[in-house]
């Protein structure tokens, strides 16, 4: 008998076991909203059948202009890259600033921004929303973005934060030497050590910006400019909930942010290579 | 670098130049903002109508579902950026308070003119009023125009009544035949009632009808002034209905975080073979199971009750008029068409909705006109309502009775400690 | 190295623009805050009464329903802490060691974060429900005869904890690609050094891995606090608070006070929740380094 081969094998059982068991618990829930989304209203209900008797694609199509995603699908996009992108940019500089330079006030400022992190949105909401009329900003994209970067800034710094605390000093300490300015090392060596960390913080700002309606809803008024979330109330009914349409929507607006989850998240892997060649 | 400042750069660009092509004035007379996302394609139909016949043009705006409505319109108050027709969506306290700030238009003027407000069911149009002196000092008058009406009754399923050997066109009339035709339902295996009574405004309304019935309004005048106490007995005979009810577990299991759409999910699909729900369900249970089999009664009385059994009801949906917005008046007039006869028939029939206006409703589906008749006997919006925490306690009392958490003594004395409470309260800040 | 003044100047620069932002959108909001909570105000009232500290003393002395719902929320959150973010850093650590299919796992485990808060609802809704529930389907083919008609949400024993372990499937994802990328940050070299040295597999997680990720995991501790603490979508859309009010956190408490016109007093809750938070943050903060 070869025991540590078997051993091998029993292990790589066992992990495999765990994970797909986790996965399918994941799974399921994409696997019947799809499902749903190609049922008629009355089988979602009648049926609890994994698959849809028929499969009406045309739901797609349906839900597709019944909630106007052509006018709010661009809308949605401009928002989260314009958003994500200002929120990694900022978030770096301050988090580096942080993590690895002096200045006044150091400390009282990061926990001061780590303190917005504790307030909870309810409170904020009709101050920031007369702010926003006072500044002249309310239905306008401006005062969105602005709202929405000034959101992800207290997490992605945080973060951010950590990670840079751990990367290796002596890279950046020889670039110092050799006459790089601040800038430069944070542009050149710190950045792209973070990488992993930039990739999954690019993930959940433009998960929680994709997903955001209600800030949307309230400091927007004219319809042009609002996400495709607002796409998905027309589904809601108050007293009717168009279940089939309304999973269709949501398989729609999901599927950017999962492409975005997919391509972000070979960067999270690739820092491996990348800390290796350069560390 | 340069890389980073070019792509910078461009979408700096791009964020800038789109903030500059702001607002394009939209050639909109009167904005409607609502919440009835199922009715948007009738609303729009009507508006198109209204604009070839006058030139005036409605746009008809959702926001769903309804709390996120609600914010929007709070928010917008707090800005003054109110469209022209809209719904605080709120008790009568919170409406007072739109219209003391003066965002909501008196249109009794108007309601007066050509007997506009006598096309509409009386107790819609009174749940919409203030009377003389009401206690936040509302001028009285006419503030709010009625979409439709509705009131809450049971509904039950034909096919599961015959199952259980039941005859299907005989209801029960009172308390004692409903327990006992659920607990013949219950011995079929079949789950006897549904509601939606994990929103405690569902829950609410259910008791609030034998409310009616064990004190009539002067008595619940009196529970709200104090004077009648929450320990009395006909509360405790309430919160024995909800233990009689799960005693016999003629309630269906996990009645009491049940929201009412699960409900109604349940009762289209046959799981329950009875249902405390408002007249809207006839259209939520068509969409979900356009066969199923059923009817409509009115809820059970109690016999040694004193007063009239009164139901939960009145205006369905409401729309008020933005006094601040210079269209004021075109908002109204449009109002005064989209409640005149021809186009409440055609909302009725295409949302099947009881309408607002009573000489629209001679057509009515068989059910629905059950449910249009009860309007009549539906309890009214009072001039003095109740403390919300108050409420709040009492409902989620109900709930612990279902549960099994309290007696009904002990939910009763919980009510009137809260009551005791916020008496105290009120006097300290008075 | 000495760090002149102007070097600190220039350092400043960093932080100027996160500072500008934060001041006017964070800030500056909260401060309003805490001016709105002295006043009694339902949001539309022209006149706001001044009441002082009045809602503060109420909220602290005489709102035992506020405090229940902290409790409910600290609930949640212990086991968030321990049993999610151990299953993230499981999973991570059991994805990083070049299993096959990694790529797929990884993909699936940002499902549920990704997902909309109406599918997870009803579809968790449709595995907890008493009548054809899966779960209870699942327990009585199991032979347990008693979960036959057990409704998981609605029983005051079960309620919460039921929650609670949809939070935790819907949370377990961020964990996950923090720690995730926390482990492709720790160099190569180190695992290989070690491996030189003749540490085996245990000794190479105990002695690299752990300390090396620990402050990440420290970080992620405290997301998960702050993130489970201020809960909401979900209890809303699963239980709204109920069986009788034993499943309401402290957001669902603030909603109810706000949806009833008191604007002001909900306020003073936020900050009140706020200074909580403050104080459980810090002290996690506090004891991880102690722990380092």
């Amino acid at each position: 008998m070869d025991f540590p081969k078997l051993k091998r094998s029993i292990s790589a059982t066992i992990t495999h076991f765990i994970l797909i068991i986790v996965s399918l618990s994941c799974v399921f829930p994409v696997f019947w909203m799809v499902s749903s989304s190609l049922k008629t209203q009355e089988e979602v209900f009648s049926k609890m059948s994994l698959l849809p008797s028929t499969w009406n694609w045309s739901n797609y199509v349906t839900a597709f202009v019944k909630a106007d995603f052509g006018q709010y699908f661009l809308n949605s996009v401009f928002y989260t890259v314009v958003g994500v992108f200002f929120v990694i940019f900022i978030s770096t500089l301050a988090a580096y600033a942080f993590a690895r330079l002096e200045f006044f006030g150091k400390s009282f400022f990061f926990y001061l921004l780590i303190a917005t992190l504790l307030i909870p949105i309810p409170g904020v909401f009709v101050p920031l929303f007369l702010l926003l009329k006072n500044l002249s900003l309310l239905d306008t994209r401006t005062g969105l973005l602005l709202c929405y970067i000034s959101n992800g800034l207290a997490f992605a710094i945080f973060l951010l934060k950590g990670f840079f605390d751990e990367l290796p000093k002596e890279v950046e300490e020889a670039a110092l030497i050799d006459g790089c300015s601040r800038f430069g090392i944070y542009y050149r060596i710190a950045l792209p050590l973070a990488k992993p960390a930039i990739a999954t913080l690019v993930i959940m700002n433009a998960l929680t910006i994709w997903n955001e309606f209600l800030l949307a809803l309230v400091v927007l008024q004219d319809k042009a400019k609002m996400p495709i979330q607002r796409g998905l109330m027309v589904f809601q009914g108050t007293f009717v909930t168009d279940y089939p349409l309304l999973m269709a929507g949501l398989t729609i607006a999901t599927i950017p942010i999962v492409i975005v989850y997919l391509y972000m998240q070979k960067h999270i892997i690739k820092g491996i290579a990348a800390g290796a060649l350069k560390g | 670098m340069l890389r980073a400042v070019l792509c910078l750069f461009a979408v700096s660009a791009l964020f800038f130049s789109s903030c500059s092509k702001e607002a394009v004035e939209l050639d909109v007379d009167v904005m409607v903002w609502h919440w009835m996302t199922d009715r948007q394609d009738a609303f729009e139909k009507l508006a198109k109508d209204y604009f070839t016949k006058t030139g005036v043009k409605v746009i008809f705006e959702t926001y769903a579902p309804s709390d996120v409505y609600k914010n929007k319109i709070s928010a917008a108050a707090t800005a003054n950026l109110l469209p022209e027709i809209f719904n605080p969506m709120a008790n009568k306290k919170e409406i007072a308070s739109y219209i003391n700030a003066g965002f909501v238009a008196d249109i009794t003027d108007d309601m007066n003119k050509d007997n506009w407000k006598d096309v509409f069911f009386q107790r819609a149009l009174e749940n919409l009023s203030f009377e003389e002196n009401n206690e936040w000092g509302v001028k009285s008058g006419i503030y709010g125009v009625p979409i439709d009406v509705s009131s809450m009754l049971i509904y039950y399923n034909k096919d599961l009544f015959r199952q259980a050997g039941l005859d299907p066109e005989i209801t029960p009339k009172t308390w004692g035949e409903f327990v006992a035709f659920a607990k013949k339902l219950k011995a079929n295996d079949i789950q006897p009632f549904v509601s939606g009574f994990g929103e405690n405004w569902i829950i609410g309304a259910f008791a609030q009808s034998y409310q009616w019935e064990l004190f009539g309004k002067e008595g619940i005048l009196s529970t709200i002034d104090g004077v009648i106490p929450y320990t009395d007995a006909r509360w405790v005979k309430i919160f024995n209905l909800f233990k009689e009810l799960k005693d016999n577990n003629l309630l269906a299991t996990g009645v009491v975080t049940m929201i009412n759409k699960d409900a109604e999910r349940g009762f289209a699909t046959g799981k329950f073979a009875m249902a405390f729900n408002g007249s809207w369900g006839v259209n939520v249970y068509n969409s979900m199971n356009p066969n199923l089999n059923y009817g409509v009664f009115y809820l059970p009385i109690l016999p040694e009750a004193q007063h009239p059994m009164r139901f939960f009801g009145g205006e369905g949906s409401a729309f008020y008029v933005n006094s601040k917005s210079p269209n004021k008046q075109k908002a109204i007039d449009f109002l005064k068409w989209f409640t005149s006869e021809e186009q409440q028939s055609f909302l009725s029939k295409a949302t099947s909705n009881i309408p607002a206006n009573k000489n629209a409703s001679s057509d009515l589906p068989p059910i629905l006109k059950i449910f249009a008749e009860s309007i009549a006997n539906t309890f009214g919006q009072l001039q003095k309502i109740e403390d919300w925490q108050v409420v709040n306690v009492l409902n989620t009392s109900l709930q612990s009775v279902i549960i099994g958490e309290k007696t009904p003594q002990k939910a009763a004395k919980d009510v009137q400690d809260e009551k005791a409470r916020q008496m105290k309260n009120k006097k300290a800040t008075a | 190295m000495k760090i002149t003044n102007k070097e600190k100047m220039t350092n400043f620069c960093f932080i100027i623009p996160a500072l500008i932002l934060f001041l006017v959108f964070s800030l500056y909001p909260i401060v309003r805050t805490f001016e709105l909570s002295v006043f009694q105000w339902n949001g539309v009232d022209k006149n706001m009464v001044f009441v002082g500290f009045a809602q503060y003393k109420d909220i602290l002395f005489n709102n035992p329903s506020f405090w229940k719902s902290m409790l409910n929320a600290g609930y949640i959150t212990l086991l968030a802490l321990t049993i999610q973010n151990g299953l993230a850093l499981l999973l991570a650590l059991l994805v990083n060691q070049n299993v096959k299919g990694e790529n797929i796992y990884r993909t699936i485990f940002f499902l549920p974060p990704v997902l909309s808060g109406v599918v997870v609802g009803l579809i968790w809704k449709f595995v907890f429900d008493g009548n054809f529930g899966i779960l209870d389907h699942f327990l009585y083919g199991l032979g347990f005869k008693e979960f036959h008609d057990y409704a998981w949400l609605s029983e005051i024993k079960t309620a919460i904890s039921s929650v609670a372990v949809v939070h935790m499937w819907k949370g377990f994802g961020y964990g996950f690609i923090i720690l995730l990328a926390g482990l492709q940050t720790i160099p190569v070299e180190l695992y290989e050094a070690a491996r030189v040295d003749g540490a085996n597999s245990w000794q190479q997680f105990k002695n690299v891995t752990l300390p090396l990720l620990m402050p990440i995991f420290t970080i992620v501790s405290i997301l998960t606090i702050l993130g489970t603490m201020q809960i909401f979508d979900l209890i809303y859309s699963m239980t709204r608070g109920g069986p009788a009010g034993h499943t309401h956190v402290p957001i669902t408490k603030i909603y109810e006070y706000m949806n009833n016109g008191e604007f002001g007093y909900s306020t003073a809750m936020a900050v009140v929740f706020g200074v909580v938070l403050l104080v459980i943050s810090y002290a996690q903060i506090y004891f991880s380094k102690k722990f380092k």
